[in-house]
């Protein structure tokens, strides 16, 4: 455990956070936490599972929506409302799912985003249920999460117990039989395992952690909007992921800070983010291959370095349609 | 239900699969030959039509002004192709699927802020030609005759694409390339420039696509992303690479719009769905694909 000594200064820091800067930070950083546990849950399937989904943001809005319609229209629980969440987006994901991991590669990414954009178009289009385009508003928290530093402490909670889970999940023989079907699905086949029922497993996992942050939301803006399921929302994981670093555990949370911040920056002097964040984009592609993460690790063998896998293997597989 | 209502939905859905074809024959050019995914592809349409609108602003009192607009307006689209694959794509082929992923992705963000910044957030409107202005009668069914003029370019870019692929020299070289850019390029054949120029040629046939569409409603802000997903489809169900496959999938998807739009209009997208999860699990290469490729 010696390796994992950082994690302590940063958990006291992330635990006094609240108490030393004001409350549009506290904002931001309740976001860094629902985005970046977003990222994580798309990096159970792009890291570990090695095939890029380009529609993760269906199950983040449908697990919004879930937590959302349970808020504005019943009594429930916001806990059980988030379990709800889960649950609602581990049913669509496995519907999805059930026809991507069919494909890979490319054709698993079209798949995927087709397929959230669809779902995106049904709850933009069902205003009795969803509001339309208007979006669900009043969502309010209960009484005793009112308050930010509140809300980020139970964000918190509910993010880092969430995280324990996925390490434990990405440590236990599916991880790692996660990173075999990654570096090479057809021996994987060999010897003796059943692929598509795997990464199916995986991608519905994956989608319950989704609707989970999904779930964090709405209570924390108020409102919600099908934009969420869009898949402009869903180009966000992919480039936390890329900037922060796909092979490090952490190296999505990294991005969502990187991100979050620079928003929270932009949006404050200019209405022109995509553009602003679409040259970043393509500065981040052409001149820093790997992420800041990646560019840490070739420096500093820290967090989790371990699971990074020779640059060249992960090319190849990437490839393999 | 009568045969001349079903007749004036086939054209309906003809004309609008002669549109999809437009849209997703350039993306599954690009992708056949180059092996990238262009997201930016829809967007790049909607520029065509923005610019189309520009030109026939600038052109509108002469004769034939619009059909000039629509030339140069995806005349323009294909030098824009040709920068963006000089300036951007060129430096990726080399890379992972989600950076050149990410890189289209963020043309789309750019693109689409680019376009509001330039021509603003209202809805632009084209006022057609005499010629096509008033509705033809077809087994006494009115139909926007405008629509017969897409049902032509589309056909007619079909016949141009495919004899343009089977039976020039150009087109030789580019199918060659599809199986091995090693042996073209040891034949003495410059790849980065056959590389400009499909992903110019499949822009421009984007870019005609708009500018011939902006004509048929306003020209309004995210249309592309409605167009963007339905184009996936039809290069999904008819097959990667193939243009027959995008041809027949283009018609297909067109045509099960046209007619769901009768019985249940919310539900147009939601079938179009549907046939491709269907067509997917019996054919997961596509109805024209191949089973694998290497």
């Amino acid at each position: 455990m010696m390796r994992y000594w950082w994690l302590g200064p940063i958990l006291i820091a992330v635990l006094l956070l609240p108490l030393l800067i004001g409350e549009f930070w506290v904002h931001v950083a309740i976001e860094i936490l629902i985005l970046g546990l977003f990222a994580m849950s798309f990096n159970m399937i792009f890291g570990y599972m090695g095939q890029l989904t380009f529609g993760h943001a269906a199950y983040f809005g449908v697990g919004a929506y879930a937590t959302g319609l349970l808020l504005v229209k019943t009594a429930v629980p916001l806990p059980i409302c988030l379990a709800v969440s889960m649950v609602a987006a581990g049913i669509f994901a496995l519907i999805i799912g059930y026809f991507c991991v069919r494909m890979t590669g490319i054709y698993f990414a079209i798949l995927t985003m087709a397929f959230g954009q669809l779902l995106y178009y049904i709850i933009f289009q069902w205003y009795s249920f969803t509001g339309g385009d208007d979006g669900l508003q009043g969502i309010v928290p209960p009484e005793w999460l009112i308050s930010a530093s509140a809300y980020y402490y139970f964000t918190l909670f509910i993010v880092v117990a969430a995280l324990i889970v996925m390490w434990f999940i990405s440590e236990s023989p599916f991880g790692y039989t996660m990173r075999s079907i990654r570096e090479n699905a057809d021996r994987t086949r060999f010897i003796g395992i059943n692929v598509r029922q795997y990464m199916l497993i995986n991608f519905v996992v994956a989608g319950m952690f989704a609707g989970l942050a999904g779930g964090l939301l709405g209570p924390f803006n108020r409102s919600i909007a099908p934009d969420l399921c869009n898949w402009h929302q869903s180009g966000v994981p992919v480039f936390m992921t890329v900037i922060g670093g796909p092979l490090g555990f952490f190296g999505p949370m990294i991005g969502s800070v990187i991100y979050t911040f620079l928003f929270a920056f932009v949006t404050g002097f200019t209405e022109y983010w995509p553009l602003t964040i679409g040259l970043v984009i393509i500065f981040v592609v052409l001149f820093m291959p790997g992420g800041v993460l990646g560019l840490a690790q070739s420096k500093l063998k820290i967090m989790g370095a371990k699971d990074l896998a020779p640059e060249e293997q992960e090319s190849t597989d990437t490839e393999t349609y | 239900m009568d045969a001349s209502l079903v007749f004036a939905q086939f054209l309906s859905g003809l004309s609008r699969g002669m549109m999809l074809f437009l849209i997703s024959s350039g993306l599954s050019l690009i992708f056949g030959v180059m092996n990238i995914l262009n997201f930016a592809h829809a967007t790049l349409w909607l520029v065509g039509a923005y610019f189309c609108y520009t030109f026939w602003f600038l052109l509108q009192d002469y004769a034939f002004g619009l059909w000039l607009s629509i030339l140069l307006a995806a005349l323009t689209l294909a030098a824009i192709g040709a920068l963006i694959e000089v300036v951007l794509i060129r430096r990726v082929y080399q890379r992972d699927l989600p950076e050149q992923l990410l890189l289209t992705y963020a043309l789309v963000l750019i693109l689409g802020d680019l376009i509001k910044i330039v021509w603003g957030v209202e809805d632009k409107l084209i006022e057609r030609p005499s010629v096509v202005e008033s509705p033809v009668f077809i087994f006494g069914m009115p139909f926007d005759s405008y629509f017969i003029f897409v049902i032509l370019i589309g056909l007619s870019v079909a016949v141009g694409l495919w004899w343009f692929l089977q039976k020039t020299r150009y087109g030789h070289i580019i199918r060659a390339a599809v199986f091995s850019r090693e042996m073209v390029s040891a034949l003495g054949i410059p790849i980065p420039r056959i590389y400009t120029g499909v992903f110019a040629l499949g822009i421009f046939i984007a870019g005609l696509a708009g500018a011939v569409q902006a004509p048929v409603g306003s020209i309004t802000l995210g249309m592309d992303m409605a167009v963007v997903i339905q184009a996936f489809c039809v290069v999904v169900i008819g097959g990667f690479g193939s243009l027959l496959g995008t041809f027949v999938a283009a018609i297909i998807v067109g045509e099960v719009y046209a007619f769901s739009i009768l019985f249940w209009p919310q539900g147009a997208l939601v079938l179009i769905f549907i046939v491709t999860a269907f067509i997917l699990v019996i054919r997961p290469w596509g109805l024209f694909g191949r089973p694998t490729r290497t």
